[in-house]
């Protein structure tokens, strides 16, 4: 059974996923050509000056393209399922209700992580050409938080998409706002060091709030 | 016959506004039962309840002996349901979609559902959503047949449909539900297919239930009888043998249980003036009207 939903799940985002890690391995080529020609026309000691004392991210184009990816996946996973109320039909198969979301949702999530891990490797990788471990170490502190941030874009999307009620979709859309935020707030380099492991735990802790929405629509709120 | 579904003491509300309070109704194994009503009677709200899609203020419906609040996926998988619309997953094609819902169902019996589709026009990696409505009502239908459950619950199956896709719809179903003893639980807006379908009818009426019986016994006991009255200040509305009555003029339109005797009876015993009283045959849809009243 396991089988049929994988099957259905990529029938559904499979061209989304395909085309956001496409643009996500063109868009850090891109953020590597822009880092050679940094290299090349300010010179080595300019670039440098720029990254250490005036606080530049040369990666700081990608903030928001995790948060991106998390949207997209999210909406082409469950939108349609609220089409028509289609959902019906997910609560009609022959399982447990919350096994069957549970398992469209792990299967979502494994997506997301194995776009995101790629495109995370690509950028370690490029990373390890141009600078020193540390200062690679640094970004990959920067930046994780922005992919756990694309995470919980998609947990939220799915509370939201499956939610019966406009007012509540309202809600939790300010509430994901909040929660987003808390993840791609600060600028500086690994700031976010010491609070990785919390967010870790935070972004875990969201990731079965579809539940609730399931919940509320299987119980016939309108 | 055992009850395939009992719902016992249902009552639902929207907010302050009553659906209905303590129905009670049942479908019997290998019956196929119509639910017939109005708009807004609670046909949906039903299926809705018996899909475990709405919780009911109080009471309960059991399938198969089970809460429908909370299916077990055994008695699931028993259950084909068809969702108003013929909704199903149309970003898949038809083989695409045969192949997720194979998955689910060990009885899964593929012939039924490649022979619909054999006499739709559609090519294999068509999309459903670039289907005419009566083509995904096909896949619907088809997808159902090969799940191969005991209980059939169709919503409102025949909207959207043109006469031809409704006939073949039908008599599929029929011929199905009756060589392999199935039970249907289900609605139709249009009355006439109903009568081409079903074994026994449910109708109800805002907030109640007015007729559960065969569909046979409801239309040799349920009648019409016309008359002229030569005065058309007199009310029969109120007379308890009386179900409903339309009036125009002095045309009446009387609906009732009783016998042609015993309401000229009646007439003649209470010196109603009349001419021209005659009974009326009816299809389904007359004897609907004549229950429910034309609003």
């Amino acid at each position: 059974m396991w089988k049929s939903i994988v099957y259905k799940e990529w029938l559904k985002i499979r061209w989304f996923l395909i085309g956001f890690t496409t643009l996500g391995i063109v868009g850090i080529g891109y953020l590597f050509l822009k880092v050679q020609h940094g290299f090349t026309f300010n010179g080595g000691s300019g670039f440098w000056y720029n990254i250490l004392f005036m606080g530049f991210q040369f990666f700081g184009y990608f903030k928001y393209f995790p948060l991106f990816g998390g949207l997209l996946i999210g909406v082409a996973q469950y939108f349609p399922e609220t089409i028509n109320k289609r959902i019906k039909l997910t609560f009609h198969l022959p399982l447990k209700e919350n096994n069957v979301l549970l398992m469209m949702h792990a299967f979502g999530v494994v997506c997301l992580l194995i776009s995101f891990l790629l495109l995370l490797g690509m950028f370690v990788t490029m990373s390890n050409f141009y600078f020193p471990s540390q200062m690679v170490y640094d970004s990959v502190v920067s930046v994780i938080p922005w992919f756990l941030a694309g995470l919980v874009a998609y947990f939220f999307v799915a509370l939201i998409v499956l939610e019966p009620v406009w007012m509540y979709r309202f809600f939790y859309t300010l509430v994901a706002g909040f929660f987003a935020d808390i993840y791609i707030k600060s600028p500086v380099i690994a700031a976010y060091g010491p609070a990785i492991p919390g967010l870790f735990v935070l972004t875990i802790l969201m990731s079965v709030a579809l539940l609730f929405s399931a919940y509320r629509f299987r119980k016939g709120e309108m | 016959m055992n009850n395939v579904i009992e719902c016992r003491n249902l009552t639902h509300y929207y907010g302050k506004k009553m659906v209905y309070e303590n129905l009670n109704i049942h479908v019997m194994d290998g019956s196929i039962l119509g639910l017939l009503g109005k708009n807004g009677a609670g046909k949906t709200t039903t299926i809705n309840i018996l899909n475990g899609f709405l919780q009911p203020r109080s009471g309960e419906c059991l399938i198969y002996g089970e809460n429908s609040q909370h299916l077990t996926p055994a008695t699931k998988a028993r259950i084909g349901f068809l969702i108003e619309g013929h909704i199903q997953y149309t970003f898949m094609n038809i083989h695409q979609i045969e192949k997720f819902y194979s998955g689910f169902y060990p009885n899964w019996k593929p012939a039924p559902y490649w022979e619909l589709m054999s006499k739709l026009k559609v090519s294999p990696t068509q999309k459903i959503s670039t289907m005419s409505c009566g083509q995904r009502s096909q896949v619907a239908l088809g997808l159902i047949l090969a799940q191969n459950p005991d209980l059939l619950i169709l919503d409102d199956f025949s909207m959207g449909l043109d006469p031809g896709y409704r006939r073949l719809f039908i008599d599929y179903l029929r011929e199905y539900a009756k060589s392999e003893n199935k039970t249907i639980f289900t609605t139709s807006h249009i009355i006439q297919d109903m009568e081409r379908l079903i074994d026994d009818v449910l109708i109800m009426d805002y907030n109640r239930v007015l007729a559960q019986c065969p569909i046979s016994e409801f239309m040799t006991t349920f009648k019409r009888f016309d008359f002229e009255l030569e005065n058309d200040q007199v009310n029969l509305k109120k007379e308890p043998f009386v179900r409903n009555l339309e009036m125009v003029k002095n045309k009446v339109e009387l609906y009732t249980y009783e016998s042609k005797e015993f309401v000229q009876k009646f007439l003649e015993n209470n010196s109603v003036g009349h001419k021209g009283f005659k009974q009326v045959k009816m299809e389904l849809e007359d004897a609907f009207i004549g229950l429910t009243g034309k609003y």
